[in-house]
């Protein structure tokens, strides 16, 4: 892949594996991408098949299984997830941000008309907080904000703009060191 | 999508919004030849409804030194200006929303251009740089710096600084407060010392 040469460049960043945050971010985008594809949890286990993650991920319970690191599941799994497995996710999120790229870039768009854009939000957000009351743990203050209304529309915007901006293979190297920021 | 005449090489990468078209020559000096493009004579970036953008190689790497590292920033939720010292590329937060792009002319008398893009613009402009420097035609260094995770510091600028002070102005209030009443408090009477017992008379002998 392309950015090879810059994850040889730094071997002691490329070797840490995610920070509990960054697992937790990395789940909610992957969440959000499901919100945006009805087919989201297919295209996943397919993509990763086309990656040649078929090693790693054999099936969509091992898929799932790494998933379940986030600390805001309903059924969290403790420990860390090996860095080349990380490394997976984040090239399937970034892949699929890529597919999905239309969809990221008319939500963010300023020149659609504003009910058009009111109702793909609404839309999209309808469907986050159904798969967020499904999976995480609502005693979380997590998911409460993610799902609280005012709040929550903050974090949406910010995960769907960044979403926009890690999308293709160019956005591997950002979405991975956005995800390894230190616990502020 | 490549156009060639003769050696000279133009490399197209389109995105909704903009569409960046790169033209040069490959390096014949260290070898390289076909589709490769090594040394970049010209540029543009044509806007949708915007003035053409127009540059040379140092002006386009001027422009990816700047707006890359803000695209890694804003994933991790930060809003800051960007600029390299000298440079005629800045891009930071437009207070009406969105984002603003700044660019100065080389030429003399010529105002700086500023430009008010959308998040999806943004984007569309951060695609069309990756598809770029991705391209394996390039056969050039760029500088750009490596995208690296932040520290907690450079994440405290995301918390307004009004709700970072909150906590710590909020806990020396209160202390202050208490610290006050305590002064208040009437100091608590000094019990009157025991005066010591008269000693018993003794009886003499006999």
């Amino acid at each position: 892949m392309a950015n090879d040469i810059s994850e040889a460049a730094n071997p002691d960043r490329v070797s840490r594996p995610l920070p509990r945050r960054g697992l937790e971010r990395l789940d909610l985008m992957l969440l959000c991408m499901e919100a945006l594809d009805l087919n989201g949890g297919e295209a996943m286990v397919w993509m990763s098949e086309q990656l040649g993650y078929g090693g790693l991920f054999p099936n969509r319970v091992e898929l799932w299984k790494r998933r379940c690191h986030n600390p805001l599941r309903r059924t969290c799994r403790r420990g860390e997830v090996p860095v080349d497995e990380t490394d997976a996710l984040i090239r399937i999120l970034c892949v699929m941000a890529d597919r999905l790229y239309p969809m990221l870039r008319s939500l963010l768009s300023s020149s659609e008309p504003e009910e058009v854009a009111s109702e793909r939000w609404a839309l999209f957000q309808g469907r986050l907080e159904e798969l967020v009351q499904e999976r995480m743990n609502p005693r979380r203050s997590g998911v409460q904000k993610l799902l609280d209304p005012k709040d929550g529309a903050t974090q949406r915007l910010q995960l769907v703009q960044g979403l926009s901006l890690c999308a293709g293979h160019g956005g591997f190297e950002r979405i991975k060191a956005s995800l390894m920021d230190a616990v502020a | 999508m490549v156009q060639s005449s003769v050696m000279k090489q133009s490399l197209v990468f389109d995105q909704l919004s903009c569409r960046l078209q790169v033209e040069g020559l490959p390096d014949v000096s260290i070898g390289q030849s076909g589709a490769a493009l090594g040394i970049i004579t010209g540029w543009n970036l044509q806007w949708l409804g915007r003035p053409l953008l127009e540059g040379r190689r140092e002006h386009l790497q001027a422009l990816m030194q700047v707006v890359l590292p803000y695209a890694r920033h804003l994933i991790s939720g930060i809003r800051r200006e960007f600029s390299v010292a000298g440079e005629p590329v800045d891009i930071g937060p437009h207070p009406e929303g969105g984002h603003r792009l700044l660019l100065r002319s080389s030429q003399p008398d010529t105002p700086p251009l500023e430009m008010h893009l959308d998040d999806a613009e943004l984007a569309d402009l951060v695609r069309v740089l990756d598809l770029l420097r991705l391209d394996p035609r390039i056969q050039l260094p760029l500088a750009i710096p490596e995208p690296e995770p932040l520290g907690p510091r450079e994440l405290l600028e995301r918390i307004p600084l009004h709700r970072r002070l909150t906590a710590p102005l909020g806990g020396a209030t209160v202390l202050a407060v208490s610290a006050a009443l305590v002064l208040l408090l009437p100091p608590p009477a000094v019990p009157p010392a025991p005066t010591p017992p008269a000693p018993a008379p003794q009886a003499k002998p006999g």
